[in-house]
């Protein structure tokens, strides 16, 4: 009876925004809306440059590089994988080698090539953390720095130039106005959002990283699921850094650097859960736009770049920590 | 009764209560210096919730508690170890790579502020093991020992204290016989030393070895306390187990059929051997024992969560190797575990969504989740087990207990199993949906169904079951019809008063 009572006891862990005030409640749902506009309404105080379509074509731009990996990284927050950090490498391999191997198959089997190398490099992840069940820090650190290190003496540790223009020319241009690689950041948040809200895979995902040993329970193929959230990513990294490549025409093995903190950073502050179980892609992309367009109000307005670092950081510890709490008012 | 000098522990009228669930109802326990204590029940009787309010774990709904002739309030484990109260728990509670020494001191080790005295520490951890008369020798590195010196290692642990009280809960479940006696010597020390000692044991033949005094508690309540003289093993059995008859649940009678689900000789190697048994279509088979007795794991590894190194399973005829649920689900078996928010409910997802997860690739075209399939499963499934509320998108972690569980059935149902293996099913539901659950149960079975149903409440268990295997350290006994059995005999065999 005891264990019964235990269980009747225990209070709903992961029912967030049930349980809280009405306040709770609100901000949760449109916190970040609010947050962007007020973001928006600061920019466009501080600086005259910032509502010109030059600076937010530039900020989508550049958004749309990052928000490819933060598709993925939603997938490995929800499945309960923590995090990635082996995405500088797998945008390394996507950039490298999508322009490393142009002069020898030429640009699309190149591109196509580079993204099927991230994605074995995110097979590796996802078999250690998926099956063997190595702590995923861990494992996407250690398969990161060793896909880095194959990936420079591949190409030499130097940095790699594009050498096919019309490529270029592809991934710089625009269709119907806007960037291509915006639309295809689009098209990949639309699918990512799909599979994840929609398909039988992402009910997976939400399931494993809810609760692992229940769906497990109910035969979810969980190991598999975890292992495909870092596939997931990988295969986003790399399409992204095959872009970023193609648009900035070189690639060093270090391009990538940072960008797994922004990810995260974005899928964070979007209020996806960091334990798992709760998340969406949209979620994460407002956060993403926030975080960006706060970057970019904060160089228009010349804050100092110690000091962005500053408040990014102070914004990713406030949503870890507002994660927590709302957590915690679940259970108590 | 006044409160005598030689009163250990006084505990009047201690009740606890959970949402929902009454553990504890007026309990009066007293326990004297200088003699050990047994308290006996079946599982669920409340001797561990006792035992938790009694180390601080828990606050007693109502009731007072004094310990040597002072009352005292315990918020926290550590204000009962302030009082010389510990407790010695049945699982081990040591740190594997510490020495003996470390971990007989842990938390307590001499020398202030920075460095231990580790030379002082290593001698005052020999004395107590010597005068223990345990052969151990305090640097050894704990994890090397066998599980029966770690016992011996936390119980020293436990006298190193100084304790007033200690709490031993099931101490030989890892003991062999030998051991036991050696334990038992200790124990008479401890006594004689004028140590109240409160012995926790399913093993009756012990109780009757090593207590003076003996308390029965059941369904939460206080039945009887006794001198050991007065009692012998039938007349605790019957003071265990004899409720009054209030709830009894029959079976609706169904045509019994071929043999559906089959195991034979089955071992994971470690928590259960050579356990065989079948069940029959509409046919209930109840598998009963004390907790540990490996009922749990024969269900999760014939249901592929863990493996089974020997035997085999068999349904409707054929073989099947089963490694993961998706393929037992394939083979038609479904299994509702035992705890439901660990294993049975993702709690963030709505019913909906638990109820479609064992399923989802068959509600699925081109990887999409059909939207009707999916929700008119979910409103079929509220409506046919009256979950309440009825609404399908409500959070599961917000529904009670019983129309979780409820939930958890439907969830299983939908996946068309020929064989259902639930494992207390009505564990923590309240009477109302106690009796809803066996009703679903019925219907299933008159349908055809195969039923194993693991239990530890022997009313539910012969109310319901058409056969039962009763269970004890591994072993199962063969299934026995209803008519050859009574709560005395199956907890007989549970306690190994008797050997089938």
């Amino acid at each position: 009876m005891t264990e019964a009572a235990m269980e009747i006891g225990g209070v709903n862990r992961n029912d967030r925004f049930t349980r809280g005030s009405r306040l709770v409640d609100v901000l949760s749902k449109a916190g970040l809306a609010f947050a962007i506009l007020a973001v928006m309404l600061y920019g466009s105080f501080v600086s005259p440059a910032f509502f010109t379509s030059g600076n937010l074509l530039n900020v989508l731009t550049s958004m749309s590089i990052v928000g490819i990996v933060v598709v993925g990284m939603t997938f490995v927050l929800v499945v309960g994988g923590l995090a990635d950090l082996s995405v500088p490498a797998t945008i390394a391999c996507g950039a490298i080698l999508s322009l490393g191997l142009q002069p020898m198959i030429g640009p699309l089997p190149a591109f196509v090539l580079a993204v099927g190398l991230a994605g074995l490099i995110g097979l590796l992840n996802g078999v250690l953390v998926g099956y063997v069940g190595i702590n995923p820090i861990i494992a996407t650190l250690g398969i990161g720095t060793i896909g880095l290190g194959i990936v420079q003496a591949a190409v030499g540790g130097v940095i790699v130039y594009g050498s096919n223009p019309a490529s270029a020319e592809f991934a710089k241009g625009r269709l119907f106005g806007i960037p291509v690689v915006v639309l295809i950041f689009l098209v990949i948040a639309l699918v990512g959002h799909f599979v994840l809200s929609r398909s039988f895979w992402g009910r997976w995902t939400l399931a494993t990283g809810g609760n692992y040993s229940a769906a497990e329970a109910s035969a979810v193929p969980v190991q598999a699921v975890k292992a495909g959230a870092f596939v997931i990513t990988a295969l986003a990294s790399g399409i992204s850094g095959g872009l970023l490549g193609l648009t900035l025409q070189s690639a060093r093995p270090l391009i990538g650097g940072g960008y797994e903190f922004s990810a995260i950073t974005a899928v964070v502050v979007g209020g996806v859960s960091i334990v798992g179980g709760f998340g969406s892609v949209p979620r994460a992309i407002a956060g993403l736009i926030f975080v960006q367009l706060l970057t970019n109000v904060m160089v228009l307005d010349g804050v100092r770049t110690p000091i962005q670092g500053f408040v990014l950081g102070i914004l990713i510890v406030g949503a870890v920590g507002m994660d927590a709490a709302l957590r915690k008012r679940g259970v108590s | 009764m006044t409160v005598a000098a030689d009163c250990a522990l006084d505990m009047r009228g201690i009740s606890k209560t959970f949402p929902g669930v009454k553990a504890l109802s007026n309990v009066n326990f007293a326990v004297k210096f200088g003699t050990v204590h047994a308290v006996v029940g079946e599982n669920g009787a409340g001797k561990s919730t006792l035992m938790k309010v009694l180390n601080g774990s828990y606050a007693p709904t109502s009731g007072t508690i004094r310990v040597g002739g002072a009352e005292v309030r315990m918020r926290r484990p550590a204000d009962a170890q302030a009082l010389g109260i510990r407790m010695v728990h049945q699982e081990i509670n040591l740190v594997p790579d510490l020495s003996v020494a470390e971990n007989v001191y842990l938390g307590r080790m001499p020398g202030k502020w920075t460095f231990l005295r580790k030379g002082e520490m290593i001698r005052a951890a020999a004395a107590v093991l010597d005068e223990l008369g345990a052969a151990i020798n305090p640097r050894e590195r704990l994890g090397n020992l066998s599980i029966s010196q770690q016992q011996l290692v936390e119980i020293a642990k436990a006298y190193a204290a100084q304790p007033r009280i200690i709490v031993l809960d099931e101490p030989t479940s890892s003991l062999s016989e030998h051991e036991t006696a050696a334990l038992f010597r200790i124990l008479r020390k401890m006594r004689d030393d004028g140590i109240a000692i409160i012995y926790i044991s399913h093993r009756l033949k012990e109780v009757l070895e090593i207590a003076d005094e003996v308390t029965v508690l059941r369904d939460g309540s206080m039945i009887e306390t006794r001198p050991i003289e007065g009692i012998n093993a039938a007349q605790m059995i019957r003071l265990m187990v004899g409720r009054e008859v209030s709830n009894v649940f029959p079976k609706s009678p169904a045509e019994i059929g071929k043999s559906v689900l089959r195991v034979e000789r089955i071992s994971d190697g470690t928590r259960f051997r050579n356990v065989s048994f079948d069940v029959r279509a509409g046919e209930i088979l109840g598998l009963t024992g004390l907790v540990g007795a490996g009922r749990t794991e024969v269900a999760r590894a014939i249901f592929g969560l863990s493996r089974l190194v020997e035997g085999s399973v068999s349904v409707n005829g054929r073989e099947v190797s089963i490694n993961s649920p998706s393929q037992a689900v394939r083979a038609g078996i479904a299994y509702v575990p035992e705890d439901r928010k660990g294993d049975g409910v993702v709690p963030g997802m709505s019913i909906r969504e638990n109820i479609s997860l064992p399923i989802l690739r068959r509600l699925s075209r081109f990887g999409r989740i059909s939207r009707s399939a999916d929700h008119s499963l979910a409103a079929d499934s509220v409506k046919q087990f009256s979950i309440s509320p009825p609404d399908g998108e409500r959070r599961i972690s917000l529904l009670s207990g019983g129309n979780q569980q409820k939930a958890v059935i439907a969830k299983w149902l939908a996946a068309k199993p020929s064989a259902l293996i639930l494992d207390e099913p009505t564990r923590g539901v309240d009477v109302g949906a106690k009796a809803e659950i066996h009703h679903i149960i019925g219907q299933l079975v008159a349908g055809g169904m195969a039923v194993v149903m693991i239990s530890s409440e022997l009313p539910e268990i012969l109310g319901v079951c058409d056969r039962v295997v009763v269970m004890r350290d591994g072993y199962a006994s063969e299934p026995l019809l209803r008519s050859e059995l009574s709560e005395e005999r199956i907890m007989a065999l549970a306690t190994g008063e008797e050997t089938a």
